[in-house]
């Protein structure tokens, strides 16, 4: 056979078995590792709106919200309510944070709603190891200087990092992860304001 | 110990003497958890695309092998990091990009070129798991002695690999210990690498 012939058809043969592969790998694996996330996700809500601050069934009290501009979301994401007798009291933000490193960073930030941090949550991130991934908490402190912050405490124009001339560390080695991190978590405040102000005014605690 | 086996888990070791795959050898090796996960996920890699270099043998034309080679790892890496994150999902976010790196392990590619694509599909496979099992040894005795330095603990996190069971294995060798910071970090690792490569030298000769 002549090599102008062999060579696209066995190119085209392994590529086809290898994408075979892939699909059947995907297909096997699918709904196992949504269930993981899943997992994780009610793993992170218990910091994110602890259990004495809320006495409603979480998994019950989302809404799907997609917010592309503002929050960075590429598809609908859930937001969770934390509810005392029936009223709001902490929300669980989902946010995007598209200017990382190296790809989207998700995050989930809950608020109270006098605006304070429960907690922040790294969802996935794909940074630079041993550098930018040190946002996350399983790596170093970096993320527990959020809780108990607001928006007020600490001042918009202070809501940066060091490097930008506001009040938090940038990470030795790495300033654009920590950047991001901290804008996303800016968007989510802001976001839980407009959140409280508008939808939801009535029935929340005050 | 017969020749074949010993010169890929010893004399030709592919850590220690060809020094293939530094990067996730120097990289993962903080901890005899992460290190096992993905010495592990590479034993693997190498057996299975030994095997489909192997099995390809007959079609393979020279002007597009390394391609085909590609087109393999890259897969067969691919469909291992979505069974490790549906099954082991937090080593999975603990190994993170370690492991589609795996693609990019020289070693892999070596062993398809020298030696998968000129070999039968069985000793294909008895050259990938020894070769990759040479590799593992070194990444988790590496894993082990940063481990202790760094933290004084052994099999620290076990249960992200093996359940409940791996709670058992955690061992705290040293009560109290401040840690030794400098054998976690980067550093650590060309240290206790290049001591390794210094014993062997030394025992080899």
């Amino acid at each position: 056979m002549s090599p102008f012939i062999k060579i696209p058809l066995v190119l085209a043969l392994v590529t086809f078995f290898t994408s075979g592969l892939l699909v059947f790998s995907e297909k096997a694996t699918h709904d196992k590792i949504a269930q993981q996330k899943k997992m994780l996700l009610l793993e992170s809500l218990k910091e994110l709106i602890p259990d004495e601050l809320h006495d409603n069934d979480l998994t019950q009290d989302s809404l799907l919200i997609n917010h592309p501009e503002q929050l960075g979301h590429r598809k609908e994401q859930a937001l969770y309510v934390g509810k005392l007798n029936g009223k709001t009291n902490v929300i669980a933000v989902p946010v995007t944070a598209r200017n990382g490193y190296s790809g989207d960073i998700d995050l989930m930030v809950g608020i109270k709603n006098n605006g304070e941090i429960t907690a922040v949550k790294i969802l996935e991130q794909h940074e630079t190891p041993g550098l930018g991934d040190l946002i996350q908490a399983n790596k170093s402190d970096w993320l527990k200087k959020f809780p108990s912050l607001s928006l007020n405490k600490v001042g918009i124009k202070n809501w940066k990092v060091k490097r930008d001339g506001g009040q938090f560390d940038q990470i030795t080695g790495a300033t654009i992860t920590p950047r991001a991190v901290v804008e996303a978590i800016k968007h989510a405040l802001e976001f839980q304001h407009e959140f409280l102000t508008t939808t939801h005014k009535e029935d929340t605690i005050k | 110990m017969s020749g074949f086996i010993r010169k890929r888990l010893i004399d030709d070791n592919a850590a220690l003497v060809q020094l293939l795959g530094l990067c996730p050898l120097l990289a993962v090796s903080n901890s005899v958890v992460n290190a096992l996960g993905l010495a592990i996920a590479t034993v693997f890699t190498l057996v299975l695309t030994n095997a489909l270099v192997s099995a390809i043998k007959p079609i393979i034309s020279k002007e597009i092998r390394i391609s085909l080679f590609v087109l393999i790892i890259a897969s067969v890496v691919t469909a291992l990091e979505m069974f490790m994150n549906a099954y082991f999902h937090e080593l999975y976010l603990i190994l993170g990009i370690f492991i589609p790196l795996i693609v990019t392990n020289c070693i892999i590619m070596a062993r398809a070129e020298s030696f998968a694509s000129k070999n039968t599909i069985w000793l294909a496979i008895k050259d990938g798991f020894f070769t990759g099992l040479g590799f593992a040894l070194v990444l988790v005795v590496i894993g082990a002695i940063r481990e202790i330095l760094g933290n004084g603990s052994l099999f620290n996190q076990a249960q992200l690999l093996f359940g409940d069971f791996g709670k058992v294995l955690h061992w705290q060798i040293f009560e109290d210990y401040h840690g030794f910071l400098i054998a976690i970090l980067p550093p650590g690792a060309f240290f206790v690498l290049a001591i390794l490569i210094a014993i062997k030298n030394k025992v080899s000769k």
